[in-house]
């Protein structure tokens, strides 16, 4: 079964009272705090670490998942993401219904012209992101600055990943920018928060990078209370 | 210990059976396969024709002390792409199944390359995640990999202790150290190496070193046994202290620019003094 992109965005913006009425506001900020829910995307999974890199930094507090389960959650993890299937689409747009956050990575980054094409049409149909083929960063014999720069939720510099997928012009805010390009999205969707991410958070928590740690705590420590 | 010499150091237009003949006469006992390096030793070459590359090693009276490969420059098991990993996996895997069919139990591998592209930390997860999944491959085929020690053009795994640490979180058995003795002179001193990683080395690889050249000028730091700048009866010392009774494989660069076969016999007889202990 296929969400198009209207049936997704009815839902997230039908969500809002039905979500009231069914947690009400006290009993929605219980169900919703301190829980992380990793979206594990099996074989649509194009970087493992990536997957690794989340467990590793949240450790016991983050529960895994698979699309058909879709437990509710504070925040939501779609982890080096390629194909997302109708499932998936369901999870994301529960969590987002539910005020919760959704950090979507795209797992383009090395795919090929034809798989881009379908990466790129799923997240256009299904999430309403829109992106660009993906860019290489580093180029022989032209040293680079192998930082993404966040603005949001605080400014900082994580680790690059040689490649990143664009964020076309869209409705949202860029909250992360590497050599110029758009490389990540923050942007209200129903009561939720979707976070795309163009260049992936993944291995630098693998590698045990502070910064991106810190980066995923303050996304998931906003959440609670008031989603910012 | 015995003696060998990398197939690599054959010239081209000799071909397999003449190097061989070579090698032999120059008094080695056996010879270390370059996959990908050589016409004769490709991933392309079937096991069919692995097994006649045994043949010939073995009627010319030598025996293959292990199985090497370049290629991990430039697919790394650290490389970002997965595509890049999965083909820097299958190098392993082949160089495995081919020291199998040779009568081999070691192969060398570049366990990781560090750029600034790719940072330290993410090589090293990656590398001990893949040399975990490969351990295990090795284990069943009774090979063990051998991860060199190539301190400056790798740019990681830069001291003994490190290089220990490494091989802890891969906890594999069929993991050790293939060292190079001339790969140290930046960064420490290759006795020291041997005496902390003495049980995990495979097989050490051997050549000299011009320190003074150091690694940032446009000439090779490397020369023949003996002349360079390693501390000769040190190496020897420790090799005995640790009970390392294993084979010594000559890496030379082809320096010889007349009468290219004699590089064989000058490294044979250095390596027989070097065995010998008569420094």
């Amino acid at each position: 079964m296929r969400l198009t992109r209207r049936q997704f965005l009815g839902c997230t913006a039908a969500a809002v009272p039905l979500g009231r009425w069914r947690f009400g506001r006290h009993s929605a900020a219980v169900e919703t705090t301190s829980k992380w829910v990793l979206l594990d995307p099996g074989p649509h999974c194009r970087l493992r670490e990536s997957v690794s890199g989340y467990e590793a930094a949240l450790g016991a507090r983050l529960l895994r998942a698979d699309a058909q389960s879709s437990p509710s959650c504070n925040v939501l993890i779609v982890p080096a993401a390629f194909e997302i299937p109708p499932a998936a689409v369901r999870a994301i747009a529960k969590c987002l219904q539910a005020g919760g956050k959704v950090i979507l990575e795209s797992g383009a980054w090395f795919a090929s012209e034809a798989e881009f094409r379908a990466h790129r049409r799923v997240l256009r149909d299904a999430l309403d992101v829109y992106v660009e083929a993906p860019v290489p960063l580093w180029r022989p014999a032209e040293p680079g600055i192998p930082y993404v720069d966040f603005t949001w939720p605080f400014p900082t510099k994580i680790r690059d990943f040689s490649r990143v997928v664009p964020l076309a012009s869209q409705a949202g805010e860029v909250i992360a920018r590497v050599g110029g390009v758009p490389a990540a999205l923050r942007r209200r969707t129903g009561r939720g928060t979707l976070v795309f991410l163009g260049s992936p958070l993944g291995p630098a928590l693998w590698a045990g990078d502070v910064e991106a740690r810190r980066w995923l705590e303050a996304v998931g420590g906003r959440t609670q209370g008031n989603a910012a | 210990m015995k003696k060998s010499i990398g197939d690599n150091m054959i010239p081209k237009e000799w071909g397999l059976e003449k190097g061989l003949e070579l090698v032999k006469r120059a008094g080695y006992d056996g010879i270390e396969l370059w996959l990908g390096d050589m016409p004769w030793f490709q991933m392309s070459t079937a096991d069919a024709d692995v097994r006649e590359l045994r043949r010939k090693i073995e009627s010319a009276g030598l025996v293959v002390s292990n199985v090497s490969t370049g290629l991990h420059w430039r697919s790394p098991v650290s490389a970002r792409d997965p595509q890049v990993r999965a083909q820097a996996t299958r190098i392993v895997e082949r160089e495995i199944e081919t020291a199998a069919l040779l009568g081999a139990d070691a192969v060398l591998v570049v366990a990781g390359l560090v750029t600034e592209e790719v940072p330290y930390n993410e090589v090293y997860q990656r590398s001990v995640e893949a040399l975990k999944a490969l351990g295990q491959t090795a284990a069943r085929a009774n090979v063990r990999i051998g991860c060199e020690n190539c301190n400056s053009e790798q740019r990681f795994l830069l001291s003994p202790r490190e290089f220990s640490q490494f091989l802890n979180d891969v906890n594999s058995p069929a993991v050790g150290l293939h060292l190079d003795v001339g790969n140290i002179h930046d960064t420490g001193f290759p006795e020291q190496w041997i005496e902390l990683l003495g049980s995990r080395i495979t097989r050490v690889h051997v050549k000299d070193v011009l320190r003074h050249r150091g690694r940032c000028g446009d000439q090779s730091v490397y020369t023949n046994l003996l002349l360079g700048d390693n501390n000769w009866p040190a190496i020897r010392a420790a090799l005995t202290k640790v009970g390392y009774d294993g084979w010594l494989v000559a890496e030379m660069e082809a320096r010889y620019r007349y009468a290219p076969d004699q590089q064989f016999f000058d490294t044979a007889q250095a390596m027989d003094r070097l065995i010998a202990g008569r420094l």
